[in-house]
């Protein structure tokens, strides 16, 4: 039997700290390279496709240049994700759990995307004046059922390589600052904003004009983003974790996070945009700036969430000694 | 079964053997401390109190560690030990931002101290822990070579090194499913409480604080 013991004097302290709240230092410029990257790439193949602007954006080889330039991309972001890995040989292993890991899936619609995507386009593939895969029952612009069909799943895993970034620090992360829904739409929209200005870039360069649409989608994208960015600083501001990590960006990151993210890398495109909309002749090097200002917003978007990531504080309560 | 520990932070010292021991036992690297000791001061002066906690993997029985990570090298067993299959593991670091207590580490660099491993960290230490994630196991290379009729948890040679280690009887190890077990009647005597109980991991080590 259990020996009874007297009560304890003294009284409960309220709950303390035990250890501090402390930054992450798992992921850093690496990752912040690979998400932007693979948003990027994503999303200039599922814009350019939804619009229907792959065939105005040039040929290469009989290969759509949007395309080839959404697939060298996500290769780059693909690369540095691997490099990122402490054992990068072993980088195929990432998909064998899409049950319960976000990093298993986004791995997964990688490789579908960029093997539906290249199926895609193969069968325009022009070599002098042969075709070799013309005999394949699709074409790279997917006017065949069999085309919209490839074309449809290499969009949904587009879709999904643009967001999983997003919910792989939403989902499960013990960082308080990435437990919302607001990472994975800031992720999202900031990489449609930067593949929308990509698009217009490269319209410019095939001398296509850009559309009054482009700009509206653009200034849309942003805009969302500017509220999701909003959202996220007003709400749970107090929360353990979260706390720590506002405070470090209003203070460390301040000129950063006010000045390239959110003035020049959001709002200012916006303007831009709007500007675009309304005067046309100047839309080519609005797109070029906006290209610029939104990758330059987006890139640090993603470090500066990543550099603000702090492990809430391991709280008890201990018993102080009453005198 | 259930591996798991009930530390008396009323006896904790803060001498940080358990620190030592693990770092010596597990060969770990430069920097890397599975088993810490935090050093707090609780209450103002005069009703101050200071404690030492002793700290690592809490061996949750919902480990967030575990489900996150992409290739199944991140485990728990069956008697809720939860490890890295180090040949397994691509050190993505998804299951370190994961965990909430931080007990996560990963070994980048050189793993041994001096310009070549010493003979305790020949003896010990894993090439395949290069690169990949690194936690505390309840020294399960102790605890499974336990022969019928050892004990882990009373008898020192199968007891994880931290708690066989303590100098003041401060850490105790045992099965927690077992009610005549030491952790059991610990558990009994004292109602010791869990870290972060609010995140509901239902981790394995149990503090008595008063």
């Amino acid at each position: 039997m259990a020996e009874t013991r007297p009560p304890a004097k003294g009284r409960i302290s309220t709950p303390i700290a035990l250890m501090p709240a402390v930054l992450q230092h798992e992921w850093d410029l690496y990752h912040a390279t690979w998400f932007t990257l693979m948003g990027v790439g994503g999303g200039i193949f599922l814009l350019s496709r939804l619009m229907r602007l792959e065939r105005g954006l040039g040929v290469w080889l009989g290969l759509p240049v949007v395309d080839l330039v959404s697939f060298a991309v996500i290769g780059v972001g693909g690369l540095i994700l691997i490099w990122s890995l402490g054992r990068p040989l072993r980088f195929l292993r990432a998909v064998l759990k899409p049950s319960s890991s976000w990093i298993s899936r986004g791995a997964i619609a990688d490789f579908i995307f960029v093997v539906l995507g290249g199926a895609l386009i193969l069968p325009g593939l022009t070599l002098g004046t042969a075709r070799p895969f013309a005999w394949l029952p699709w074409d790279a612009w997917a006017s065949t059922t069999a085309g919209r069909v490839i074309e449809g799943v290499a969009l949904a895993a587009a879709a999904i390589v643009i967001v999983y970034a997003g919910l792989v620090l939403a989902d499960r992360a013990a960082v308080t600052f990435w437990r919302s829904w607001a990472i994975p739409a800031q992720f999202m929209l900031s990489s449609l904003a930067m593949s929308m200005a990509t698009v217009m870039v490269l319209q410019t360069l095939h001398a296509t004009p850009i559309r009054e649409l482009e700009c509206w989608w653009l200034a849309a994208f942003l805009v969302l983003l500017l509220a999701a960015i909003v959202w996220h600083l007003a709400t749970r501001t107090t929360q353990p974790g979260k706390a720590e990590a506002l405070a470090r960006l209003y203070t460390t990151y301040h000129a950063v996070f006010w000045g390239v993210v959110l003035g020049a890398g959001t709002i200012l495109p916006v303007l831009l945009a709007v500007v675009a909309v309304l005067a046309p002749p100047a839309r080519d090097v609005l797109g070029v700036m906006s290209l610029m200002l939104t990758l330059a917003g987006g890139f640090l978007l993603r470090l500066l969430t990543l550099r603000v990531g702090y492990f809430p504080p391991v709280s008890g309560a201990l018993r102080v000694p009453k005198r | 079964m259930r591996w798991g520990m009930v530390v008396d932070v009323r006896k904790c010292v803060g001498c940080q053997t358990c620190t030592i021991a693990c770092h010596e036992e597990n060969a770990l690297p430069p920097g890397i401390f599975w088993r810490h000791v935090v050093d707090v001061e609780v209450g103002e002066y005069p009703e101050v109190r200071r404690a030492f906690l002793p700290m690592g993997c809490q061996h949750c029985a919902e480990p967030p560690c575990v489900p996150v990570c992409p290739t199944g090298a991140s485990q728990q067993r069956a008697d809720g030990i939860v490890f890295v299959q180090y040949d397994m593991c691509i050190g993505c670091g998804y299951c370190a931002v994961a965990c909430p207590y931080r007990a996560r580490h990963m070994i980048h660099d050189q793993d041994w101290y001096f310009m070549a491993p010493t003979p305790s960290e020949k003896k010990a230490r894993d090439p395949e822990r290069h690169g990949v994630m690194s936690k505390c196991t309840f020294c399960k290379h102790r605890v499974d070579k336990a022969p019928a009729g050892a004990t882990p948890g009373v008898d020192p040679e199968y007891t994880p090194v931290c708690v066989s280690s303590c100098i003041a009887n401060a850490m105790h190890f045992g099965d927690l499913d077992d009610p005549n077990s030491n952790v059991s009647r610990l558990r009994e005597e004292h109602q010791p409480g869990v870290l972060l109980e609010e995140l509901d991991l239902k981790p394995s080590l149990f503090y008595i604080t008063e």
